[in-house]
């Protein structure tokens, strides 16, 4: 392939636990990654996204399958010789090093002359704003700085590829936002490809291109966030990304009827008499009643107010919880509705994507 | 109530003095006595001076009859160069293979790693005795002769235990990571050890050391089985003067070898707290 950056054939992993069982890390992964492309492995803990991501850089070797980078098959390299780098969970950097040491070390290794060192480790740290800061001690930084400052030791050898394990992660809310679009814009300028780790699912929606969804160490989905969001391919990827109302049952032409009874109107083609899950996101359903919309009977259990909207919580007659976001512009559909009260869930039969199979 | 808590925080700032009385009460004494006059009871005080220190530096010629107790100054000198150079020796060889196991150990998974942590251990742990026994008999029936390399040999035996349990101490609390940072950037194995992982266990390293010269100039049990007749380390032949009463000398020898190994603490105190 061309344009592909990274991909990965077969890849396959086997870690033994130390109570003797065998742990399935990798299990058969083809994923490619193009030129240029943001791509976030995304999963919960132990889903093997962190191993994937060391299979490229080459800290797990892997059992069987191909790691080929930039057309050049890599399985055999050690991790030093591979072009590409690293933006480490905990940014590793160098505690008995300053900034500039730390930031010229891939320099330095490669005998990269001292006038041009110090010139490039200047313009790697203008890049991530930290101009001037090459005599600090890592530690005199906060945690922000310290992230920029592991970026700009990655980025400095220029490597076509650059990979970020949960950098984010140990960061407070707001600069973690903020760092998410820095980092967008920063791939988008330096046009090289970033395969990005993290278990928050806003994060990848925000930040990626693409976006493969990884359990138990295999793909579940790749696709742009967009399309995992509105069109999962399986009922995991549906629970993990957004929050989802779930209703598997038998397809009957444009209605799913649950096994308790409940019926929900779809408008997708293909799905005749077979067993389906339904999935209406919560922000599919609203209060006021709208001539041609299906509806659920819901009683109200909770009333949620997050700012930008109202989550309801609560329970079909037979017992399924549900649950509903109303934007905070529409407050006046809940009205007087309150906790215990019986609710009408309006929604538009287009709305609902049916997944082929039933809840795992 | 609040007399309680006086009377508790009153009793606990007493058994902090205490304490600390105990531990440190008995070095004061030694080194008051080394300056007292007084020759022949050293508890009541007659006087200060430095005759003590004079005779034991062989400054003094004319060897006063109370103190014909060091024969010679060159005695002492040369029991101090042979411990000094036996715990140099013991040193760089205990520091090197104690720092190349405790790597070795933390670095790869092998067979039996848990025993050789044991087996790394043990020495610590055998009484002295029986260590300095052993060693004898080792050294005799092997037809090596007693001196200096038995002496070397010996210590080195659990001098390298030391090394191996401060080093591994600072290798558990080191960051993987920091070792794979260093070869995402390009470097190779040996690279990668010579900037990032010795740097970081240097303190641990010279903290070893500095505990394996200390305890190496100390050693008086096991020295004294394998030093053979002809070598004498310093804490034999202080152990030689004893045997004959207490006399102020020693104690003058005594405050020496604090201060030393005050100042050695100190140089390792220093470098730990500038590596941090």
């Amino acid at each position: 392939m061309r344009n592909s950056m990274v991909r990965l054939e077969g890849a396959t992993k086997v870690f033994s636990t130390p109570e003797g069982e065998s742990l399935k890390a990798l299990d058969g992964i083809d994923i490619d990654v193009g030129r240029n492309e943001f791509i976030t492995l995304l999963g919960p803990s132990g889903c093997g996204k962190t191993t994937l991501l060391q299979a490229v850089s080459g800290f797990v070797e892997l059992d069987s399958g191909r790691v080929i980078i930039d057309g050049q098959e890599m399985n055999d390299r050690p991790p030093y010789r591979r072009p590409v780098n690293t933006v480490f969970q905990n940014y590793a950097l160098f505690p008995h090093m300053s900034v500039g040491e730390n930031v010229g070390y891939s320099l330095e290794v490669a005998r990269v002359s001292k006038a041009e060192r110090t010139e490039r480790v200047a313009s790697a740290l203008r890049m991530v704003g930290l101009e001037g800061m090459e005599n600090r001690r890592p530690r005199q930084l906060s945690g922000g700085q310290q992230q920029r400052v592991a970026l700009a030791r990655a980025l400095i050898a220029r490597p076509k590829l650059l990979l970020l394990d949960e950098p984010l992660s140990a960061l407070d809310k707001n600069l973690r936002e903020t760092m998410q679009l820095e980092l967008k814009t920063l791939q988008h300028e330096l046009g090289i490809s970033f395969v990005f780790v993290t278990h928050d699912q806003q994060e990848a929606l925000t930040m990626s291109d693409r976006i493969a969804v990884l359990s138990n160490g295999r793909i579940q989905q790749v696709d742009t966030p967009r399309a995992i969001y509105d069109h999962p391919a399986n009922t995991f990827v549906a629970s993990f990304i957004g929050a989802s109302n779930l209703f598997e049952g038998q397809a009957n032409g444009d209605v799913v009827t649950t096994a308790e009874g409940t019926t929900i109107r779809h408008a997708s083609e293909g799905a005749k008499n077979s067993r389906v899950t339904a999935l209406i996101r919560p922000e599919h359903f609203f209060l006021d009643a709208t001539e041609g919309c299906p509806a659920v009977d819901v009683v109200v259990e909770q009333i949620v107010f997050v700012g930008s909207s109202f989550e309801l919580f609560g329970r079909t007659e037979q017992g399924r919880r549900l649950s509903a976001h109303v934007p905070a512009a529409r407050r006046a559909t809940i009205g007087a509705l309150q906790q215990g009260q019986k609710s009408r869930w309006y929604y538009d039969p287009s709305a609902v994507h049916l997944i082929q199979g039933e809840v795992a | 109530m609040r007399i309680a808590a006086a009377l508790f925080r009153g009793s606990l700032y007493a058994y902090t003095a205490l304490f600390f009385a105990f531990i440190y009460i008995p070095l004061v004494l030694i080194v008051v006595y080394s300056f007292n006059a007084n020759p022949i009871n050293m508890m009541t005080w007659s006087g200060f001076t430095t005759e003590w220190y004079a005779q034991v530096l062989g400054f003094k010629t004319t060897i006063s009859e109370n103190a014909l107790y060091i024969e010679s100054t060159d005695q002492l000198v040369a029991a101090v160069l042979n411990s000094l150079k036996i715990a140099t020796a013991t040193t760089i060889i205990a520091t090197v293979f104690g720092t190349a196991i405790a790597l070795a150990l933390h670095r790869f998974n092998f067979v039996g790693q848990g025993f050789y942590r044991v087996v790394m251990f043990m020495p610590m742990l055998m009484p002295d005795i029986v260590l300095g026994i052993a060693l004898l008999i080792f050294f005799v029936n092997a037809g090596i002769s007693l001196g200096i390399t038995t002496i070397i040999i010996g210590q080195c035996t659990f001098l390298i235990s030391y090394v191996f349990i401060v080093v591994s101490a600072r290798l558990a609390g080191m960051d993987r990571t920091l070792e794979n940072a260093s070869a995402d950037l390009g470097a190779n194995e040996w690279t990668t050890f010579r900037r990032v992982v010795l740097p970081q266990l240097m303190p641990g390293i010279l903290g070893g050391a500095l505990l394996a010269f200390i305890i190496s100039m100390d050693d008086l049990v096991i020295t004294y089985f394998i030093a053979g007749i002809d070598v004498t380390t310093l804490p034999m032949f202080i152990f030689s003067m004893l045997r004959r009463g207490i006399k102020p000398e020693i104690n003058a020898i005594a405050v020496m070898m604090l201060t030393f190994s005050f100042v050695i603490a100190s140089i390792g105190l220093y470098l730990r707290s500038r590596q941090k």
